[in-house]
């Protein structure tokens, strides 16, 4: 499916916006410095397409408006200006919303908090049941996605979601959406809180599912995870769309990065360093063991020189 | 979504804001009794010129007022219309079918419009001018005399602050957890008996899970800052009568005696 | 305060705990801090650095041996608030633990507790929220804050107690970038201006901060260094699912390419290390 955002802004306080008087400026000046959902655009004037079979990387910091953006992606909000269209129908449209929420999972921040079922099994069969899945398919989605997931469906399928860990409960979360076979996920920061390597499994996880022909939609604060999976990353600021590209182009310019905030991926940051010491480096070094390689070479010129 | 508790605090500097909140609570109470107690249109329109004079004193403008009453006005009106339908009597304006619009039907539903209007200001100017902290405190306090025969006063002063602290968060949560199962599907005006059931255990499940996490950290989190009842407490902000307490009070007796007297004309 | 003669701060000594009665958590842990110092526990889920930080803080106590704060024992409950009072606790999840709608309030429920009277009170407040870099803060609304700015509140609530040891249990998990570098500038000033610090954290990049790290597992404690030794044994952190620092992962890849650097832990350093090569080819 293609998602296309066309000049799209959005407004909490919708189209009557304009209130005026003392308290909205005291609200406002408060906007400024938390992070409250008053400031006037929480998007603006965003366009751009999520191409089928893509993994977009959505970068930017809190109140930059990319969870504004995902909510856009299945119609949970709607542009005050401008459309979203699934394949070309719009999103503002209830019955094309409706359709599209079967086909597009969207994953929020620390999702195990949405778990209600008394069991795994019905936690996880929600979705599907929702979208008119017939009984009989539902053990096999279920037993999928919670595979998909790395639960077993046998030993799990019965206790409460709630006697789980915590890194197993956001997998049952996770299990839920892809139960639905959505053919674009959209995830918000999916590894946050995570330890180590819950997050390392999590991500794995993640790049499997693009690389088995899920559409992905990342939104992380970091930038390594992005350069490592991507294809392409869009960095919001302000609710505006700042850059977006191919990571290499991206990062390329880091300037503009560090301008609002954001950070570079640790290959590229230390690659840009060691070139300012006069280190002839090749760009795309995405991986320590490129960087590694990269820097080995280049003390081994300046030896033969 | 932001603005439907009744009267917000209104931040501002003014004699009515550093009232202490008993003094206020009181004041407030009185008000009410005031207001019920005007019988005419006249003393009702001394009462209204009164709660007006105590809404310049505390800086906000009128209009701010009416605006954080918000929803409540539609009760009024409502109100209002039951009256224009339901009493009758003098002059008829406009009849059709079983609607009848008469002199004192307008009449009576202009006076309860205002002194319900009125009663919603009052109420609002205690809630514009004190911090829900300040209220909490005020409550505390005036129940202390009844810790003596058991009611447990600090206690429930603290649920109530503490209430009033998390009720923006659940709101924001319940907002999360709807948008989460809406994405999964579920429909929350379908017929409450055919899956609507299901969705809503989807979420009023996570929510109160979440209020138990929520209850045990801060429990910890309150222990860790040493918290251990009322006894030995002090405060940021103590209260203290001062001659702005025995003004508003005397506003206040003023208000009263006016009501009364324009009532016996 | 009374400063305890003896300089270690914290002495956990044979100390067994368990929730359940049945799974020790630990058994037999030895742990000191001295006055002074920037700690930082490193460990998996259930290694038990969490539970290490609420011995410190008197809201547990041990079921064996003996956790002494300030020279005073944990389980003495006359010392209870003494010991809550110094050893200031701030949580993971900033929702969880702001008590008042206004800052100001918050930040003043922990001296309120202790009894401290006006106008005391009033400037532990003030000087608590400029410490956090928060001054001019005190009549705004929690619930409007960003989880960094919460955070910070949080501290500054601890900091009005006029703590000597500040305990952070994964105080930065739950925070964004931003919100993360913010809250460690804070924690970072505070030590230099003589606080002890025992903090909890998963970022490598925080972790580098501390002048001691202590890495547990399952309960025991399985490295003890300065930063510059414990960081760079890649392996070790690997097996207990801890991160390997990016400037250590590299100089580790570039020894394998035969390039002789010393295993780093920050990149600055590792930068030297790769300039002073390059300049003696």
């Amino acid at each position: 499916m293609r998602l296309e955002f066309q000049n799209v802004s959005y407004s909490y306080a919708g189209k009557e916006a304009e209130r005026t008087g003392k308290k909205r400026k005291k609200r406002d000046r408060q906007a400024e410095w938390g992070n409250s959902p008053d400031a006037r655009w929480a998007l603006r004037e965003v366009s751009f397409a999520v191409e089928p079979g893509e993994f977009l990387g959505i970068a930017g910091h809190t109140g930059s408006g990319k969870s504004t953006l995902i909510q856009h992606m299945n119609g949970l909000l709607h542009p005050t200006e401008g459309r979203v269209l699934a394949d070309g129908a719009d999103l503002a449209r209830k019955e094309v919303a409706t359709e599209v929420r079967a086909r597009v999972g969207l994953v929020f921040q620390y999702p195990e908090s949405q778990l209600f079922a008394p069991t795994v099994f019905e936690d996880v069969a929600f979705g599907p049941r929702n979208f008119g899945v017939p009984a009989d398919e539902l053990e096999e989605r279920v037993r999928e996605s919670m595979e998909r997931v790395g639960l077993s469906f046998d030993e799990l399928r019965d206790r409460s979601p709630f006697s789980l860990s915590g890194g197993q409960q956001r997998r049952v979360a996770f299990a839920g959406v892809l139960a639905c076979r959505p053919e674009v996920l959209v995830l918000d920061e999916p590894a946050a809180g995570l330890d180590p390597r819950s997050r390392e499994d999590f991500l794995a996880m993640v790049k499997q599912l693009h690389a088995q022909g899920t559409t992905v939609v990342m939104v992380s604060h970091s930038m390594d995870d992005l350069y490592a999976l991507a294809t392409r990353i869009l960095v919001m600021s302000e609710g505006r769309v700042l850059r977006l590209g191919a990571p290499e182009e991206v990062f390329a310019d880091g300037d503009a990065l560090t301008a609002v905030g954001l950070g570079l991926p640790a290959p590229v940051r230390f690659a840009n360093s060691l070139r300012e010491a006069n280190f002839p480096l090749p760009k795309g070094l995405h991986s320590e063991e490129s960087l590694a390689s990269a820097i080995a070479d280049a003390l081994e010129g300046s030896l033969h020189e | 979504m932001n603005r439907v508790l009744l009267g917000q605090y209104w931040p501002e500097e003014s004699l009515v804001h550093r009232m202490d909140p008993r003094v206020k609570f009181l004041l407030s109470l009185a008000l009410i009794v005031a207001i019920f107690c005007a019988a005419t249109p006249a003393s009702l329109a001394v009462a209204a010129l009164f709660v007006l004079v105590f809404y310049g004193f505390a800086h906000i403008p009128p209009l701010t007022a009416l605006r954080s009453i918000g929803p409540l006005l539609v009760l009024v009106l409502f109100t209002a219309l039951l009256n224009v339908l339901f009493v009758q009597g003098g002059e008829v304006y406009f009849q059709w079918w079983i609607i009848c619009v008469s002199e004192k039907g307008l009449q009576s539903a202009a006076f309860i419009a205002v002194r319900l209007l009125l009663l919603l200001m009052a109420v609002s100017l205690l809630t514009l001018t004190t911090t829900t902290l300040d209220i909490t405190a005020a409550f505390e306090r005036l129940l202390a005399p009844f810790a003596r025969v058991g009611l447990p006063a600090h206690e429930m002063g603290m649920i109530l602050g503490i209430a009033l602290r998390f009720l923006p968060q659940f709101a924001q949560e319940l907002a999360t957890v709807y948008r989460a199962q809406v994405s999964r599907g579920a429909r929350f005006t379908a017929n409450p008996f055919r899956g609507g059931l299901q969705s809503l255990t989807a979420l009023m499940v996570p929510l109160f899970s979440s209020a138990f996490r929520h209850a045990d950290t801060l429990s910890q989190a309150m222990d860790a800052r040493c918290y251990h009842g009322g006894t030995g407490v002090t405060r940021l902000h103590p209260l203290r009568c001062t001659w702005r307490d025995a003004a508003g009070t005397a506003a206040v007796a003023a208000m009263f005696a006016a009501v009364l007297v324009v009532n016996a004309l | 305060m009374s400063h305890a003669s003896d300089s270690q701060f914290v002495n956990f000594r044979d100390t067994a705990f368990s929730y359940d009665g049945k799974t020790l958590v630990f058994d037999g842990l030895n742990l000191s801090v001295p006055q002074g110092q920037f700690l930082c526990l490193l460990g998996g889920n259930g290694s038990g650095k969490s539970t290490i930080a609420k011995h410190i803080n008197a809201l547990l106590v041990p079921d064996a041996g003996e956790v002494e704060v300030f020279g005073k024992n944990t389980a003495d409950p006359e010392f209870t608030y003494f010991i809550r009072s110094n050893a200031g606790l701030v949580f993971q999840n900033p929702d969880d633990q702001l008590v008042a709608s206004l800052i100001e309030n918050d930040v003043a429920f922990g001296p309120e507790n202790l009894g401290i009277p006006n106008p005391e009170l009033r400037q532990r407040v003030t000087d608590a929220l400029a410490e956090v870099g928060l001054q001019g803060f005190e009549e705004h609304e929690t619930f409007a804050l960003s989880g960094g700015q919460k955070q910070r509140v949080a501290i500054a609530g601890i900091l009005a107690m006029d703590p000597a040891i500040l305990i952070l249990d994964e105080a930065t998990a739950m925070l964004d970038p931003r919100g993360r570098k913010g809250l460690m500038r804070v924690v970072r000033q505070l030590h230099e201006e003589g606080m002890t610090i025992v903090m909890i954290t998963h970022f490598m990049e925080e972790a580098a901060q501390a002048q001691r790290i202590v890495v547990l597992d399952k309960g025991r404690i399985r490295m003890d260094g300065v930063p510059d030794e414990v960081l760079v044994r890649a392996e070790e952190l690997q097996e207990l699912s801890l991160e390997v620092p990016f400037a250590c992962r590299l100089s580790l890849e570039l020894r394998r390419r035969g390039v002789d650097v010393r295993p780093c832990i920050t990149e600055e350093a590792l930068k030297e290390e790769l300039c002073a090569l390059n300049s003696k080819m």
